[in-house]
This record gives C-alpha cells, structure tokens and sequence, in this order.
C-alpha cells in the first residue's frame, strides 16, 4: 500500500523497513509503525475472530482499547497489536480461529448466538453435572483468545523503579505537556508520563489550528521539545499508567525502547501531587454490526492517515456526533478519501466553519442522522443511515464507516483514586464529584475542546499541582483561572445511547460479545444495575478492561430501565491497561545466599538445593540414600558445612532478662565453659525454634537458632521485649561466623593436629564450649555437640577463614579417612539418635510438649514473663495432642515417605521423617501421632500418596534407634 | 503500597521497608493469676478500629526498631493522633 509520505504529521520513518512474518509470508512495514499499522498496510483487514461467536474483527479505536487486534507476537498471546511497536523479525500470529482469521470454519458460531442467552454459561452448563466437564472441553476450544503455552519461556528483562517527584503528570498532550512545563517553572520535580510513543495527544495529527494560526501537530510539536529541553521534566514515553493509590501513588509500565536495556518497566512513583490530563477516547456508537472490520473510530481512521500514512479505506461514510468527526472528514478528504455522507447525530450545534468545509467540498451532510447498520459479511461494503427516530433510511456503499457516537474521559485515575464519580449533564460525561486530595484534571477530561483552553487548563492544573507541592504560586493560578475563564468552556456532549435497532447484532462490548440484546436479557432477569449486568452479561470484563463499554452500558442501563436516578459508572481497578506478569514479577528471583566455602563443596561433587535463603550442600554423591556418607561419619569422620546456623550476640545489662523472656529454659544457669541447649516458643506454646546459648563473660552471651530462624530473630526478641525498655544490644553474627561440624570417632584426631589445646575428654567434655586459636592465627569458637550422634566439634570461625580452616582440617583428615557429608547425611544420622529439626518433626500447631522437649521448660519462672509459658501451662492438661513417637515399619525393606498419613477411618498422625539405617538394617523414623495411639508396641497404619488402597504398617518402638545411651557422642 | 511510615529513627520511609506488629495493647500481663480466657484477648483480641489507631512497627529493612505509630485504617495512611491521645 502507498503511504502518504509527505505529511508533517507522520510518525513513521518510510526510510527504514521493518519485515514481520504473517500466515508463513514476510510482510514489510516501517520503523513507528505498530504491529497492527504494518499489518493494515498490507492489506490485512480482519486481524482474528470475537471470543463467542468468531466474528470477523479488525482495527477500531487504534490504542487498544479492545481485544480486537490482540495477537500472538513472538508466542506471547493476547499482545495488543495495536499498541505495540513493530521489531524487525517479528512473528505474528491470528488468535481464536480455526482455519485462518478470513476464513474461520467456526464462523458459523454467530448465528448460534440465540443459543447463547446473556447468562447460559450458569444457567444450563451445570445439569447434569456429568456433562459439564465435556462441554467445558469443547467450549474452550472454540470460545477464547490467545492460548498460552505451558512452557513459555518469556523473553526479555523486566526492571522496575521507584521514583519520587513533586508533580506527576498522566497525559502527554498539550494540556499534561503544558501543566508540566507549569509545574516546572517552579523548580519542582516532575514526571510526566505518556502511554503512546510519542507525545501530542489528540494535537499531534490534527491540522486544524490554534488561535494564533498554529498547526496543533506543529504546537504539539512545540511543546515536546519544551519539556524536553527542561530539565526537571522527567519524560516516560511509551508508558502506561495502570494504578492510582491514596498518598498520589502512581503506578505504570514503561515499554522500553531498542537501546534501554529492559523490555518493561514497572514504574512506581511517589510524588505530592498529580495533574490527571488523560484526555478522551470515544464512546463507541451502538447499531448493527457495529464492529465489522471497516467500521472504526474517528480517531484510528484519522490518525492512521496523518500518523501512519495509510488511507483507511477508498470510499468513507461518517456517522459520527461531535465536531471532531466532521473535522477528521474534512481532512481526510483532503488526503484523498471519498466521502459518500456524512450523518451528525446532532441536529445542530455543528461548529459552523466546520459545515462550510464539508459543504465546500460537496460532502452531502445529514444532520440528526446515524447508521443503524453495517452491511457486508466480513468488510463493510455497505452502510444504511436512518434518523435517529428511526422514520426514514438511506443506504450507501462504502468500505469503511467511520462511526463515533461521541466523547468519553478517561476518567480510570480519578476512579482508582476512589473518586465518586457522578454524571455531568452538559457533557455527558462520568466525573467526580469532589477530586481526590492534590489531584488536579486538565485537558478534554473536563470537557473543553477548544485548543487555547486545552493548554491553558493544563497551565492552570500545572501551577495549581506545583502549588499544592509547595510552591507559592497562587497569584499566577488565579490570573491563569481567570484567562480560562474567558476560553470557550465544556463542550455539550452527544446523548444518544443507541441508534433506532433492536440490537440482536450491536456490540456493547467487544472482548466478551455482549450485544444490546444480551444487555436487555440480563435487565429482564432482574440484573438492573451496572455493576451486575457488567458480570452477569460479560460487560468490560475482558483485556479492554471497560474501553469498549465503560460509558455505554451505565447510560444504556439506565435508559432501559427508564431509571429516574444519574447513571453511575462500574468500578475500574488496577492494572487499568494490560501488563504482563513478567513485568509486575520483575527480575533477579534467583538470588540466594552461598556459604564462604560454597566453591570447596561444588569442587567436591556438592549437589546443592536452595534451603530457604540459603543454597546448601545436599549430597557429595549421585546416591541420594547417601550410604557411604553416613557410614563415613559413624566410622571414620565427616566434615559438615553448617554457616547457614542463625548466630547472635546478645550483651548488655539486661542481656540476660531478654534470655529469659524468650527462651523456655532458666537462662541463668547458662555457664561460662558449658553450651546450654533451650528452645524458643511463640505465645500460643508452639515451638520455634532451638539452639544452644553460651555465656562468655559478663552480660555478655552467643547463641545459635536454626537457620531458618536467623532472618527473625531480632526482631523476634526486640518484639517481646518492646515495652521494657531494657539496655541490651543483639547483633547478628550470622553471615560474619561461618561454622564447620567435625563429627565421627576421628574427629578428635583431626582436630588435635591443628590446634594446641588439650582436647581429651576430660579437659573438653561433652556439652562443653571452649575458645582457642587454629594454627595460632584463627580465633575459633568451639562447641562439643551431639546432633549426629557421634564425638563432634562445631567451630564458628571469622567467614574469611573459613575456607582456610576447611583446607586445614581436609589435610589433616586424610590420614582418617575424612569426608564431606551434606544434609541429607545429617538428616539421617540425627533420625537414628532422635533429635528433632523444628520444621520437620513438627509444624504451626506443635508445641514445645508434643515434640518431648517439655524438660527444658523451667515453670518457675514466672516472672521472666516467658513467651508461651501461659499456653504451655494450659497445654500441659490437654489431651486431645499429637505426640512424637519413634516407629519402626514391619517390613524393614520398605521405609514409609515423610509426610505419608497415619490413619484408621481418619487421619491420625503423619510420618515425620523415615529412613532405612546402614547401621541396624532397619526401616525407623519419628511421627507425630494421637496421644492414644503413642503407647509402645501400637501398630499403625500408614497411607501414602498414590498407594491405591494398599496400606503398609509400623509399630511404635522406643527411641533413640542409635548408641541409647549416648555414650559415642559423649566420648 | 502507598502506605508511608516515620520511623523515629530513619524518618518517612516505604510502607514496604515495615513489617506490621499489631494494635498497642500495652505490656504483657503478669502471669500470676492470669486467667486463660484473659491471656487468650491480649494475645489474640483486637480492636479493630475503623479510623485511627496506634499500632506498632518494625523498621525491617532499616534500623530493626520496633516503635509506635497512628495510622488511619480506613485509608491506610499514617495519621495525626486523636486530640484526647496528643
Ligand atoms: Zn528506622
């Protein structure tokens, strides 16, 4: 197709080709074309099929505002064609059409559409119910829009930023352009935002001219480079706002250019105040194939001339009922189309030069007319004119029916910032009736269209925003009221609702077909509010988000049910336009944190998987069972990587006071050369967490939590000490210790060739805490502990030792036979002695007495105000408890799954963890069961997931399964 | 979230950077001769009040301080305290 290449208004580059893929053919646009403006050109009219009944759909409004040219681009589905720029290469795909957009075999679905009453989705589907989930297969695939593939994998970087500015403005034609440039005089921050690609509004193709002789593109033009040469204007093209929140929060998504380095962008901005300059899209006219491919919007036919250079169609007729429709005729008459008639719904009121244009150019013109039907079964080729009280009719051929019944604000940012909207009678249009604190509207939202008023009510909201920021400027605001004042003011606005048809074929809404007719249904059967028609009929529920309907269906509704009160319009709710998840879910969701010797382990054959926050060494081999690791540490020794420990300090003179408070056990006996092992319990009694607390010195204590407790822990304790006002500091240690567990027979031996203490058992006992120097040089902290069940030291070094002192103990280990083990090793080994991992052998609802830890409550102090000594105390007499019990399965070849059920008619318990153990051969584990069934000897029956109905069997048997009486841990 | 906060240490910050502590409902209750039923509404009773309350905060992602403040709940905004509180 030929452009027209010459016109000032153009925002495509003719020089530079884009090629894009359609229907397996290379097609050729130009740079600034969209995807649906390189399509057009081409010769593509019918872009994909409607949701129900696969009509023929095609370009309408030209930003989006429907599902009408929603298209596969590059596999993403529903991607607004219409409002995304074309990339070389691109691969375009139609959506909801079996066979092609032209020649759909489910075209046959609209004259079915008697079958499919507003409402039959939940009236017939649900009986009988055997039928439901077949016709709910079948229905999917002929009803929808883009099909999503399971394992997309979504291309491109999304980034987000926070921002801060004085004034926000949302708009970037001449009234936001101008309430920037206000705003910025000032010397106030502002950001201005645009959701087309280029400034200008509705200036930005329009030749008709401001008072002084200006070209509105060229004043458009004008004013862009103003705010781009200043310098507190931050400029976000191509970005659209999608959430309004109190506090003038505003959130958007910025499309990135070629060289921005992100494909979106989420965009929150915190600012004091806000100009909404959001102007106007049009209210779509109401008659019969209102949206056959050829009919559409003054805007999208005008802009497609001056913008993209395409003609929109050969020969036009206009059915339009505002002044920009005769306008936009005259001008593209002027590049070329013919016009056969042009029908205004108003039967006066024309702006009068306007007329004499028309008149000039022999352009017949019928006034108080409107189409009432678009013929021609997928183009129009054909349009029939009535008066609007349906008396007399008059056809004309035509491809192309450009129909508007008139203006509609975008009123979405008033409404997020929960606004009450009322309805203006001079306009017609939904407004509010009080504005949201510091938010100002500028522009055609209030209803003006005369271009000086337009700038200068953006003026008027600029200095008034600035003004609301901070800054004194309320001389200027009231000169500048004045001067609008003085401006012609809000235009009347076009009423009617409906042309004079029944409306079995007119289209309230596009993305879910929702004709007057089903509209009508849903208000027969009692559903005579917006608000419920919109759900029951499928109004503006679709990407669109209400673009298509939003001010037809409350006026329609309320003509219909000749309502004597102001029609109200349905709730629109963020996002306002159609973002992509990937956008909102941003990027870096891979971060975690790796231990100081995380590389040594990998190098080792480590296997790792992400533990909460952290990434930890799981396996050293392919055996998952991790037979030889655990043999290792029972035998020989093994060397376990376990920074991932929470590790704290807690020093000052009230120390020990928030000890107790959030510790069970009586802090005071913490010893200067022992470990104390205690738990912590939330107020319900339910246990938390566990570790071991050493005093070394003074008010002055170290203690570890578990690893997934680490990240709370301090505010856990500055919580539940927050009224005392007691003087203790609490740091985290955590990331600066990191800690190796040296566990097995050997692990003495190692040891004792790197560090020069007496480490017998009688001079570094069991439970006991010592401080000494590794090789002279590392300070290291040392811990005799028993979680695996074997002789072991836990040394908590300075991070940045770590890997030296893993290197040191590797060396010395080698003549011991010393190896990693990871935790599933630990795991096991700790199962076969019985120790517990919150977490695992317990859950929300487990306190501190079902998990038998209840000896280290202390009850006697009472005055600590212990968090959760009240509920233990209650908990104490309760017997309706799960207690943990060791079990033993019959069959030792077949350990039940953690997690597996403990049932007879009902569900009695579950498995906690179950392993078969190297060392007996047997098959044993802890579960939390019913007190009554915890007795020893008591068979239990066990279902796991997927058993089909075969259930396996275990006993309770006594713990621990490993060295009962400690002696290997304590030698 | 548009929710802002004051923290007394790091000043306004993003309502994101807090991690909400409750209603104030003063210390905790001793525990001698505390009934259950009355340990049961200070741990788990709540006012609810629609308009201002003063609850506490945790500076999460700042200084780590639990402290006080007044928000209005029907709008979620931090709020001036009622006069009978000043
Ligand atoms: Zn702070």
């Amino acid at each position: 197709m030929n452009r027209l290449n010459q016109l000032p208004t153009l925002r495509i580059d003719p020089a530079v080709n884009h090629s894009l893929t359609y229907r397996g053919r290379t097609y050729q646009g130009v740079a600034g074309d969209t995807v649906a403006t390189a399509l057009f050109a081409n010769g593509v009219r019918i872009f994909g099929r409607s949701l129900k009944y696969h009509r023929p759909r095609g370009l309408y409004s030209l930003d989006g505002e429907c599902s009408n040219t929603c298209m596969e681009v590059d596999g993403i589905p529903n991607v607004r064609a219409e409002n995304t720029l074309l990339e070389n290469g691109m691969t375009v795909k139609e959506q909801n059409v079996k066979g092609s957009a032209e020649r759909d075999w489910l075209g046959f679905m609209d004259k079915l559409d008697w079958m499919m009453p507003a409402g039959f989705y939940y009236k017939i589907m649900h009986k009988p119910a055997a039928i439901w989930p077949m016709a709910m297969k079948q229905i999917r695939k002929a009803a929808g829009l883009g099909i999503i593939s399971a394992d997309h994998k979504m291309k491109g970087r999304y980034d987000e930023q926070f921002l801060k500015a004085e004034v926000t403005v949302i708009g970037g034609g001449a009234a936001g352009m101008a309430a920037a440039l206000a705003a910025a005089q000032s010397g106030r921050r502002v950001i201005l935002l645009e959701s087309r690609p280029h400034l200008g509004g509705c200036f930005d193709y329009r030749v008709s001219t401001t008072s002084d002789g200006t070209p509105l593109h060229e004043r458009a033009r004008q004013l862009a480079e103003k705010v781009k040469q200043t310098t507190n204007i931050r400029l976000f093209e191509h970005t659209s706002m999608v959430g309004a929140y109190n506090n003038n929060l505003i959130t958007a998504f910025q499309v990135g250019k070629a060289d921005d380095g992100f494909t979106e962008c989420y965009i929150e901005i915190r600012s004091d105040s806000v100009v909404v300059a959001t102007g106007c899209i049009e209210r779509p006219l109401l008659f019969d194939n209102n949206e056959r491919p050829g009919v559409m919007q003054v805007g999208c036919a005008h802009r497609l001339a001056r913008t993209y250079g395409l003609l929109p169609g050969n020969a036009a007729v206009f059915s339009v009922g505002h002044n920009p429709g005769l306008e936009a005729a005259v001008d593209l008459f002027d590049l070329g189309l013919k016009i056969n008639c042009v029908a205004d719904i108003r039967e006066d009121g024309q702006d009068p030069a306007l007329l004499l244009a028309l008149t000039e150019r022999k352009i017949p013109v019928l006034k108080g007319w409107v189409a009432t039907k678009a013929h021609g079964s997928k183009m129009v080729q054909k349009a029939t004119l009535c008066t609007i009280d349906g008396m007399v009719k008059r056809q004309f051929s035509c491809d192309l029916l450009v129909a508007s019944a008139g203006l509609t604000p975008v009123s979405g940012p008033f409404i997020l910032a929960q606004a009450i909207m009322g309805y203006d009678d001079h306009t017609g249009y939904f407004l509010p009736d009080q504005l949201p604190e510091k938010m100002f509207p500028a522009g055609r939202i209030t209803g003006i269209n005369d271009p000086d008023a337009i700038e200068t009510s953006g003026r008027l909201a600029g200095l008034e925003a600035a003004s609301a920021a901070g800054a004194d400027l309320w001389t200027k605001v009231a000169e500048t009221r004045n001067a609008l004042a003085a401006m012609p003011g809000p235009e009347r606005g076009c009423k009617l609702v409906i042309a004079p048809v029944k409306g079995r074929k007119s289209f309230i809404c596009f993305d879910e077909d929702a004709t007057v007719k089903s509209v009508k249904q849903a208000i027969d059967q009692g559903f005579d509010v917006p608000e419920l028609v919109k759900r029951f009929a499928g109004v503006g529920l679709g990407p669109g988000q209400g673009g298509i309907p939003g001010h037809n269906l409350p006026l329609f509704v309320a003509k219909y049910t000749a309502s004597k009160e102001t029609p109200k319009p349905t709730t629109v709710r963020p996002p306002l336009v159609p973002a992509f998840i990937a956008t909102y879910a941003g990027y870096n969701h891979h971060m975690f944190k790796r231990t100081p010797i995380h590389h040594s382990q990998k190098a080792d054959g480590g296997i790792f998987r992400n533990i909460g926050v952290w990434q930890r060494a799981r396996y050293f081999t392919a055996d998952v069972d991790c037979k030889e690791e655990i043999l290792n540490v029972r035998n020989n020794v093994g060397m376990l990587d376990a920074s991932t420990l929470g590790k704290f300090r807690i020093h000052g003179p009230d120390a020990l006071k928030a000890l107790q408070r959030v510790y069970v056990s009586d802090m005071g006996k913490a010893g200067k050369d022992r470990i104390k092992y205690s738990a912590m319990c939330n107020d319900d009694g339910c246990v938390i967490d566990d570790g071991v607390v050493v005093k070394r010195g003074e008010n002055d204590y170290y203690f570890t939590t578990s690893t997934g407790r680490a990240g709370q822990t301090a505010e856990w304790i500055r919580y539940h000490t927050r009224y005392d006002n007691w003087d203790f500091h609490l740091v985290n240690l955590t990331d600066a210790m990191g800690v190796i567990n040296l566990s097995g027979p050997n692990a003495r031996k190692v040891l004792t060739k790197v560090v020069d203490i007496d480490l017998s058992n009688e001079a570094f006992p069991f439970s006991g805490y010592r401080e000494f120097y590794i090789q002279d040089t590392i300070f290291t902290r040392a811990l005799r502990l028993g979680f695996v069940g074997e002789l072991s030291y836990e040394l908590h070094v300075p991070s940045s030792y770590m890997q030296a002192v893993w290197d040191l103990l590797t060396e010395a280990g080698k003549a011991f036979g010393i190896r990693n083990f990871g935790v599933e090793a630990q795991n096991v080994l700790r199962m076969e002695k019985g120790h517990i991992i919150l977490g695992q052998e317990s859950e929300q609802r487990t306190n501190l007495l079902d998990v038998g830890l209840g000896f280290l409550w202390d009850r006697s102090k009472t005055v600590a105000r212990t968090v959760g000594a009240v509920a233990l105390r209650q908990a104490a007499n309760d017997t309706g408890r799960l207690t943990l019990v060791g079990i033993r399965m019959e069959d030792d070849a077949r350990p039940a799954r953690d997690g597996s059920l403990i049932v007879d008619n009902k569900v009695r318990g579950y498995v906690a963890t179950m392993r078969r153990s190297f060392t007996s051969g047997e098959a044993v584990g802890m579960a939390l069961v019913e007190s009554q069934l915890a007795g020893a000897g008591t068979r239990l029956e066990i279902f796991e997931d997927e058993c089909n109905g075969v259930r396996i069997y275990a006993r309770v048997v006594p713990m621990p399964f490993y060295d009962p009486e400690g002696e290997r841990m304590k030698s | 979230m548009a929710l802002t906060l004051t923290c007394p240490i790091c000043g306004k910050r993003n309502g994101y950077e807090f991690r909400f502590g409750g209603e104030d409902k003063g210390p905790r209750p001793p525990e001698e001769g505390l009934t259950p039923g009355a340990w049961c509404d200070y741990v788990h009773m709540n006012n609810c009040t629609a308009g201002v309350q003063k609850e506490w905060w945790f500076h999460r992602d700042g200084c780590g301080s639990w402290f006080t403040t007044w928000r209005d709940t029907t709008r979620n905004l931090e709020a001036e305290p009622p006069e009978a509180n000043k």
